[in-house]
């Protein structure tokens, strides 16, 4: 088996064995039924006493052939209001960037708890999409409406 | 922190110690460990070692053994040859003297310690310690090394030890192993010591074999717990190395001696634990004799009450460890166990199916059944890669699998369903999400038993289903519908199951379902509505049950639990099943206005109605009907838009015993009321919200077929359609011009105007260009949101670009002067960057197919401001609208005449030249400004399009880039960031190399190479 393979049946076990509260993570299965390692549907929860609280938000994970040594790509679907989001849905986050903090050691478990973060914590360093970014900056009440709204469309069962 | 004096005396150093020891300020205790810490790191420390460490006190000789590790560590390089043998020697005088009298285990084992940090200072001069101090041991005394008889073998050494002298001998070579281990195995400094290491492990097996055996002359005194210690730290440590066989084969001699350690009470959580990791992480390490072994133990009498324990015992008193010891036996031989059909593996494997069907409620009780679960999901997908490699249908083994499956299933069937209402009720929150949790699981498990099982597995929970129906049991029902659920993604499209899923809804659970106060508990009526909608595209095929279906979900509709979950299933269904409910519309029409009168909807609830119903309008087909219901419906929210604007004229009209007025309370219940003003803004946003919604509706989800070739057919609206859109667009104005503060409503705006864009078809929301223009150049700076009304209206020139083309070019002509205003209006070119990237984007997307309306003369003051305004974004920080200028330009660099229109064509080309003979030098500038050190990492990529385009397309980039880095004859004109760091010859080797590379691919790396120049060294990332 490649070591990506290999990696992620490891990474699947650790998942299984322990994984933080309200969040879940699972390879995609493909047509035939048959678990896809390289695309994970993952669910990452608003933090307590945040104003993301409540929210389960659905984000795909998808991983290079060269993983580990090449991050994966996560994208949430749809795309999330988040100033750090892009309009596609893909996050833009230092611990995600081959040139900047990834290292091949990061586990799923980070990296979600990583855009768990991100969440209500946005880089203001790095906005990746206009809306979000400029309402942060500009309007900070209206953002934080906008967020909660987009909460109870997407309320944790 | 000031500096105490050093002690001069032995007593006072005794003193501190003592003092350090005692209840004492902790800024006290400070100051101490400091003077303490000096001392010991002062030339005296070794002396001061020696003379504390045959103290009477226990605390004082434990500082001694420290201090002896801190010198060791810090001054070994001062020692000669002799000097350290001879420091060995003493070292294991004092560890046998304090052995001898009695010494504390804590200072004992630090003077292990004080070894094990000897052995990795000095291993060269005592590579056999372990034999060696084995040997000293027996003696009595510390002795030369060279005094170690080779001929004397570690076991003779380790049977002649007594029990106390052999328990020290483990724990130095437990500590040993855990040191060293901690250091990098291929670092320089320690691959000798690694190798050294190594060697001693045969001696340590002899110990530790010695330690497990039954203790004859001490029987008071068991050390087995000592050596299954050390063995299972020497494991780690082997299999950290990657294997070596002179490690690994002694170590595996430990195996039987060490699982004779289970029947002991005392050592059987230990040696559990030993063999369930060493299985879990390192299963190579048994043999198979090892595994049989293992496996005969769990056919043992011994085992089977162990088994008995777990299934009926109580896991939070006794733990789980003997049943994750048969899981991590399971996991490590999953493939033999599956294609061995012999009894014993079958045995096993129904012991293993057991563990999901132990005693009490799953996580309050029963802890062991997700571990099970887990080795289980494992097995089904073991069995499934095997499918896919081998073919299953010629496997022997599969019926046998499959009956352990069938097991498995029905264990987990009893155990998911939940408890009655009062056990739930004294459940804490974890206890319930983690139930919860595992149901999750099984979930996944049942898709995973789907793909082998098919059919078969829908017969068997709509067997289950109609089963519990019969007899009433509520949470059985439950639990089969919840399994039948999870089935759903699985088989929803495929008719060839419909036979089986028609036994479920033609059954009576769904007129019980229905019955307001019925016997069904609220849990299952959530379970049996979310059935329907996971079914959804069964209803679609059948569509004799949908009409029931629905009316089972409007009627929970109000309710506080189930509402949500209800509007969701129904806007699925009338979404995916619209063309067969375009006769239900009226009556659905009717039922939300009445509920809407009784009580106040959950807002997203009555906006998933809304978008429902407006989805089943768009399917009429005759244009008459379909305005009618239109009509009914976009009247309701009409009437809302009236009444909020009417309170907000009359403040006395509000009435808070009337629903229509309590939609405005955003929360439901508030402690105190709001203004009414907010009041009548909440009215207004909410029912924005529905019309957004019903916009949403109204968009076709049909593919129709698309012909790139032919021209899109002209608007044809009708005159009652026009008359409504009129009507639509008069009413936005008009909220528009009420709230108009509030961003809220702009933005709803956009959302219902883009909602239209996408549409081929005429509908209520898909206005003609022109109204969409004059609503946009009506905007003004001051409008809120105006950055995504300028998105917005980047959509919608997207959308005109897909419709007919006789209409385009005289939007773009009142749209650009607009646009233009808007960025005018902005103070800094990047005071709004939301406002400054669509202006951007919007002129790049006309520029790309209308470059004649932007060249027009009569626009050219506001194009040169434009090109202007976007240099000093390109100049700026902020990311998106330097991107966007970025790209701009490079489409703007790649414009070429010959691709204008005929008839512009020439003119055109001239005005290019002439406006790139003066932008020119301006773009190189600012490009390299950015390289030079302006820009962020992450944004050279795309200011090197731009660059790439220049070098390619414009003979004048070489001298402009000249002139931009700053050596056309002294004639800079403005140093970019970074220039300091790069000298004369450097910039224009740079500049030599992009040039030459005329735009190809490489010019990315030659600017990243010099944008780190420029930045420095700093920015260079640690690989």
């Amino acid at each position: 088996m490649s070591l990506c393979q290999n990696r992620l049946q490891e990474e699947r076990k650790q998942w299984r064995k322990d994984h933080p509260f309200g969040f879940y993570a699972r390879p995609q299965k493909n047509a035939q039924g048959v678990l896809d390692l390289k695309v994970w549907e993952c669910g990452i929860p608003g933090k307590e006493k945040t104003i993301w609280e409540g929210g389960l938000f659905k984000l795909t994970v998808t991983f290079p052939d060269e993983y580990p040594t090449k991050p994966p790509k996560c994208k949430f679907v749809p795309p999330l209001f988040h100033p750090n989001v892009y309009p596609s849905g893909t996050v833009c986050l230092s611990i995600l960037n081959e040139e900047e903090a990834w290292k091949p050691a990061i586990t799923i478990k980070q990296i979600l708890l990583g855009v768990q973060d991100l969440l209500n914590d946005p880089n203001p360093e790095s906005p990746a999409q206009a809306e979000a970014y400029n309402m942060y900056k500009k309007d900070r009440a209206q953002y934080e409406r906008r967020v909660k709204q987009i909460v109870r469309e997407n309320a944790a069962p | 922190m000031e500096q105490l004096p050093l002690p001069t005396s032995l007593a006072e150093v005794e003193q501190l110690i003592r003092a350090l020891y005692q209840p004492n300020p902790p800024e006290t205790i400070s100051k101490i460990q400091e003077l303490l810490h000096r001392l010991q790191r002062s030339p005296e420390g070794w002396q001061l070692a020696q003379s504390l460490i045959a103290h009477p006190e226990d605390n004082v000789r434990f500082y001694a053994a420290l201090t002896l590790i801190v010198k060791l560590n810090r001054d070994s390089s001062g020692l000669n040859e002799d000097d350290a043998k001879g420091l060995l020697e003493n070292i294991i005088n004092w560890v046998i003297q304090s052995v001898a009298d009695g010494t504390a285990t804590f200072v004992v084992k630090k003077l292990c310690s004080a070894l094990v940090t000897y052995f990795m200072q000095f291993s060269h001069l005592w590579p056999s310690c372990v034999r060696h101090f084995a040997y000293c041991l027996d003696l009595g005394r510390g002795t030369p090394i060279e005094g170690l008889d080779d001929a004397l073998s570690a076991d003779i050494l380790a049977s002649k030890l007594d029990r106390p002298k052999l328990r020290v001998a483990i724990w130095f070579a437990t500590l040993l192993v855990e040191e060293v281990g901690k250091t990098d195995m291929n670092a320089p400094r320690y691959i000798q010591v690694h190798g050294r290491l190594t060697k001693n492990g045969s001696d340590v097996t002899c110990l530790v074999a010695r330690g497990f055996s039954p203790p004859q002359d001490n029987p008071g005194l068991k050390i087995q717990g000592e050596a299954l210690s050390c063995f299972q730290a020497w494991i780690l440590y082997a299999q950290r190395a990657s294997p070596i066989p002179e490690l690994v084969v002694p170590l595996r001699q430990l195996v039987a001696p060490a699982m004779s350690c289970f029947t002991d009470e005392d050592l059987y959580q230990p040696t559990a634990e030993l063999f369930s990791d060493v299985l879990s992480n390192y299963s190579s390490f048994f043999t198979q004799e090892q595994y049989a072994a293992l496996s005969a133990m769990f056919e043992s009498p011994w085992a089977a009450e162990r088994y008995q324990q777990l299934i009926h015992g109580n896991h939070h008193e006794d733990g789980i460890s003997f049943g994750l010891l048969l899981l991590a036996y399971g996991d490590a031989k999953v493939q033999e166990l599956m294609t061995n059909t012999d009894e014993r593996s079958q045995r096993f494997l129904g012991s293993l199916s057991g563990l999901l069907a132990a005693d009490g409620y799953l996580m309050g009780d029963d802890l062991i059944f997700v571990p099970a679960l887990e080795f289980w999901s494992t097995f089904i997908e073991t069995m499934i890669d095997n499918a896919f490699t081998e073919g299953i249908e010629t496997n022997s083994w599969r019926p046998y699998a499959e009956q352990h499956l069938k097991t498995v299933i029905t264990n987990c069937w009893r155990k998911i369903q939940w408890p009655p209402a009062e056990i739930f009720a004294e459940w804490d929150s974890t206890e319930r999400v983690a139930f919860g949790d595992a149901r999750k699981d099984v979930f996944d498990m049942l898709q995973s038993v789907f793909t082998l099982e098919g059919l078969g597995l829908i017969s068997f929970f709509a067997d289950l289903f109609l089963q519990s129906l019969g007899t009433q049991s509520w949470a059985e029902l439950e639990a089969s519908a919840f399994c039948l659920g999870a089935l759903s993604d699985c088989i929803s499209d495929d008719a060839k199951y419909d036979h089986e899923l028609s036994k479920v809804f033609d059954s009576p659970f769904f007129q019980l379902l229905g019955q307001a106060q019925g016997p069904i508990p609220l849990r299952l009526r959530q379970t049996g509505l979310a059935l329907i909608e996971r079914y959804c595209e069964y209803f679609e095929r059948h569509a004799q049950y949908l009409p029931d279906a629905l009316n089972l979900l409007f009627a929970a509709v109000g309710d506080s639990v189930l509402g949500g979950p209800s509007a969701r299933s129904i806007s699925t269904l009338c979404s995916s099943c619209r063309s067969i409910l375009t006769g239900e519309a009226g009556a659905f029409i009717r039922h939300y206005q009445s509920i809407r009168s009784a009580q106040v909807l959950d807002s997203l609830a009555e906006e998933r109605i809304v978008l429902s119903i407006a989805s089943i309008i768009q399917a009429i087909k005759d244009e008459s009907h379909r305005l009618d219901m239109f009509g009914d419906l976009y009247t309701i929210l009409k009437s809302d838009f009236e009444l909020a604007i009417q309170l907000k004229a009359q403040p006395g009209l509000l009435n808070l015993s009337r629903p229509d007025f309590l939609r405005g309370l955003d929360p439901p219940n508030p402690q105190s009321v709001p203004p009414v003003e907010d009041i009548s803004l909440q009215m207004t946003l909410r029912s924005m919200r529905c019309l957004a919604s019903m916009a949403k509706g109204m968009q076709d989800v049909k593919e129709h077929p698309v012909d790139l070739d032919s021209e899109p057919q002209t608007y044809h609206t009708s005159s009652r359609l026009a008359s409504l859109q009129e009507d639509i667009m008069r009413v936005l104005v008009e909220v528009q011009r009420t709230y108009s503060t509030s961003g809220e409503v702009v933005e709803i705006i956009c959302n219902i105007l883009r909602a239209g864009f996408s549409e081929t078809e005429p509908g209520p929301f898909v206005f003609p260009p022109n109204v969409v223009t004059s609503y946009f150049v009506q905007q003004r700076f001051e409008t809120p949101r105006v950055g995504t009304l300028l998105s917005t209206a980047c959509s919608f020139v997207g959308s005109l670009y897909r419709g007919p083309k006789a209409y385009v070019p005289s939007q773009l002509a009142e749209l650009f002067p607009w646009v233009v205003s808007l960025l005018q209006a902005l103070p800094e070119p990047e005071a709004d960057t939301e406002i400054s990237q669509n202006g951007i984007i919007f002129v790049d997307k006309v520029m790309s197919k209308y470059p004649e309306i932007l060249f027009h003369p009569q626009y050219s003051p506001l194009l040169e401001f434009f090109f202007l305004f976007s240099l000093k974004v390109l100049d700026g920080k902020e990311p998106l609208p330097k991107g966007a200028s970025a790209e701009f330009w490079a489409n703007f660099i790649s414009l070429k005449p010959s691709s204008l229109s005929p008839p512009n064509g020439p003119a055109l080309g001239q005005t290019l030249t002439s406006a790139m003979s003066h932008l020119g030098p301006l773009l190189a500038r600012s490009l390299v400004h950015n390289i030079g050190g302006n820009a962020a990492r992450s944004e050279l990529d795309k200011l090197c399009e731009p660059l790439k385009k220049l070098v390619a397309q414009h003979p004048g980039a070489q001298a402009w880039l000249e002139q931009a880095v700053g050596d056309n004859k002294g004639m800079m004109m403005m140093p970019f960031p970074g220039r300091e760091r790069v000298s004369r010859e450097e910039r224009l080797l740079w500049l030599r190399r992009v040039i030459s590379l005329r735009g190809a691919r490489q010019t990315n790396q030659v600017v990243r190479e010099f944008w780190l120049a420029c930045r420095g060294s700093n920015f260079t990332y640690v690989s």
